[in-house]
Formats: structure tokens, C-alpha cells, sequence
């Protein structure tokens, strides 16, 4: 294609483009203007037949809970890439036990970092355990938790040593949250079909409203999503950090 | 839309051009964290609490970290092929 022609396709392009984008952006709702059907059904509709109040979760575990299945595996799916494709050079043993990269130093941490994060740190993952709990009730759930958890791990790397934190970050423990998250989530799915009704058909007894216990089947669909981000964050921290190691006798 | 909204739309704004005009890949990945959490500091005006969770997370912590491990090993590998 000469570059006449390819000018004029662009100028073409260009002025279709330009005209749909007027077009479209004179046509929206505006800002924070309120025609929100569904927003409004699932307000209205939920609490009473759900007793819970958090509507975002309420969306995520049991109005479209298929969809979240879909991107639990996702997930499951995308961590297990990058857990083969990262031990696939260094190999299962060696994630075992820490190590040192040649030339560089396990950097000692200064009394103040090892303080605040030995302040911080519990507190955070105390504070993504509540995000969990409270799934049904207040903002947050299993994913917000999960991963709230996963960076309160993070922490814990900033003020411990590697090989400490190494220590306590086991790898099949990470596995079995993670594997074990998303089977609990199909399970929960699975599991109403033997009393004859459909799949994640909420069958559990619903308990009361802006309890911590309400929402049925919910809570457990909600804490099989939190074990199974965890553990994918977890386990994707621990492969890219393991990363910026490497086994002694190698270096 | 309030002055808030508007000057945390303006700061979004602001620190996503700061990630494209940063040419420095380390000082990108500070600056994508930056860009995480006005991006948190939005939804939470906008009343979003649980995506300002995940964003917070994800946006300023994890997904900087994912970054920098990997630039430390591409840096490492370049050393060891001189």
C-alpha cells in the first residue's frame, strides 16, 4: 500500500472514528446520573430473599456465582502457569530450601523496619481475616480479603529475613489453599444438586439479616474464594522472590 | 460532581501520565504504585469500597512487586552475560 492510499484510510478512519466518538460521548448519561436497572433490582430483591447486605458479594457469590466460578479457574489457571513455567528452570526440590543469589547478600533488616512490620503485620492479616468474615455484611469478601492477606505476607518479607520468611511460607500448604479453595468452591456448587436442585442453588438455611452468619451457601462459597486467592498470591510471591535466588551450590 | 471527584479525576489523570512519561523502568513501577492508589483514593470517593480493596492490594502492592522481581532478574542475567 502506497502512502497516498494509506493516508486517505487514515484520514477515512479517522473521520468515521471521530464522528461515532461525538456521537457516543453526547449520548451518555451523565456523570453520577442514576438509570441503573439492575443496581436497583438487586438492592431491592436481595436483602429479603439473601438476609445479607453486602450487594457486591451478594453479585459475586450467588446472583452470577457461575461467572465467579469461571474466574476462580481463571485464576487457579493463570497462578499454575506461573508456578510450572517459573519452577520449570529450578525445579520442584529446590523451592525447599532458601538460598542465596551469588553476589548478593541476604540484606540484614534495621531494628525499626523489623518493628513495624512485626507491628503491622499481624494486624494486617488480622484485619484481611475480618474483610473475609465479614463477607455478607460489610464491603469486602473473599477475593479483597484474600489478597489483603497476601500483601500482609509481603510485609512480612520486608521486615523478616528471606530464609525466615522462607520458613514459615510453606509451598504445599500454599498448594493445598489454593487447589483446595477452588474445590470447595465447586463442591459447593455440586453439592445442592444431590438435594435435586440446581447447581449453587442456595439451599443452606439463610440465618438473619446483617448477621455474620447470614447468606447460606454464600459463606462457604465466600471462604473457598478467599483460600483459593491466598494461596495464588501467596504461592506467586513466593515463585517470583524464590526467583531472585538461587541454590548455593549453583552460584 | 464535587470538587473532591474532580480533583481526584485530575490526580488519576496526572499520575497515569506520569507512569507513560517515566522512562526509567524503576521509577515506572513506583510510579504504576503511585497511579494504584489515586486510583484507590477515586473509587473510594466514589463510594466502591470493595474494588478500592482489590485495588489497593493488587495495584499498589502486589502488582509492583511481580515488576520488580522481574527487572531484578532481567538486570542479573544481563551481569552474568558479560
Amino acid at each position: 500500500m502506497n502512502r497516498i492510499a494509506r493516508l486517505t484510510l487514515f484520514a477515512v478512519s479517522m473521520l468515521v472514528l471521530t464522528a461515532a466518538t461525538i456521537v457516543v460521548a453526547t449520548h451518555m448519561p451523565t456523570f453520577g446520573s442514576h438509570p441503573l436497572p439492575y443496581g436497583d433490582a438487586v438492592n431491592s430483591l436481595v436483602p429479603p430473599a439473601r438476609h445479607i447486605s453486602n450487594m457486591v458479594s451478594a453479585v459475586n457469590f450467588d446472583v452470577r456465582g457461575l461467572d465467579t466460578l469461571g474466574e476462580e479457574f481463571m485464576l487457579v489457571c493463570a497462578v499454575t502457569g506461573t508456578v510450572v513455567l517459573l519452577r520449570g528452570t529450578r525445579g520442584e526440590q529446590l523451592t525447599s530450601r532458601p538460598a542465596g543469589m551469588h553476589g548478593r547478600l541476604n540484606a540484614p533488616r534495621s531494628d525499626a523496619q523489623v518493628l513495624t512490620g512485626r507491628l503491622l503485620g499481624p494486624l494486617i492479616l488480622l484485619f484481611g481475616l475480618y474483610v473475609v468474615v465479614h463477607a455478607t455484611v460489610t464491603p469486602g469478601g473473599g477475593f479483597q480479603g484474600g489478597v489483603i492477606i497476601g500483601s500482609g505476607l509481603l510485609l512480612l518479607y520486608l521486615c523478616e529475613e528471606y530464609r525466615t520468611w522462607r520458613w514459615f511460607m510453606r509451598s504445599r500448604w500454599l498448594n493445598a489453599c489454593e487447589g483446595g479453595g477452588a474445590l470447595v468452591f465447586v463442591l459447593a456448587g455440586l453439592a445442592p444438586m444431590c438435594q435435586g436442585a440446581h447447581f449453587l442453588q442456595n439451599v443452606m438455611p439463610l440465618g438473619e439479616f446483617r448477621d455474620l452468619l447470614s447468606g447460606g451457601l454464600m459463606q462457604i462459597v465466600n471462604a473457598g474464594v478467599a483460600c483459593a486467592v491466598l494461596g495464588g498470591f501467596a504461592l506467586v510471591f513466593l515463585e517470583f522472590l524464590e526467583e531472585t535466588r538461587e541454590p548455593r551450590d549453583e552460584a | 460532581m464535587t470538587i473532591l471527584l474532580a480533583l481526584l479525576l485530575l490526580l488519576t489523570a496526572a499520575a497515569g501520565a506520569g507512569i507513560v512519561l517515566s522512562r526509567d523502568p524503576r521509577r515506572q513501577i513506583l510510579a504504576i504504585a503511585g497511579n494504584g492508589l489515586a486510583l484507590t483514593l477515586l473509587f473510594s470517593a466514589l463510594q466502591a469500597p470493595d474494588v478500592a480493596f482489590s485495588e489497593l492490594a493488587v495495584g499498589t502492592a502486589a502488582l509492583p512487586l511481580l515488576f520488580l522481581v522481574a527487572l531484578v532478574s532481567v538486570r542479573t542475567d544481563r551481569k552474568s552475560d558479560l
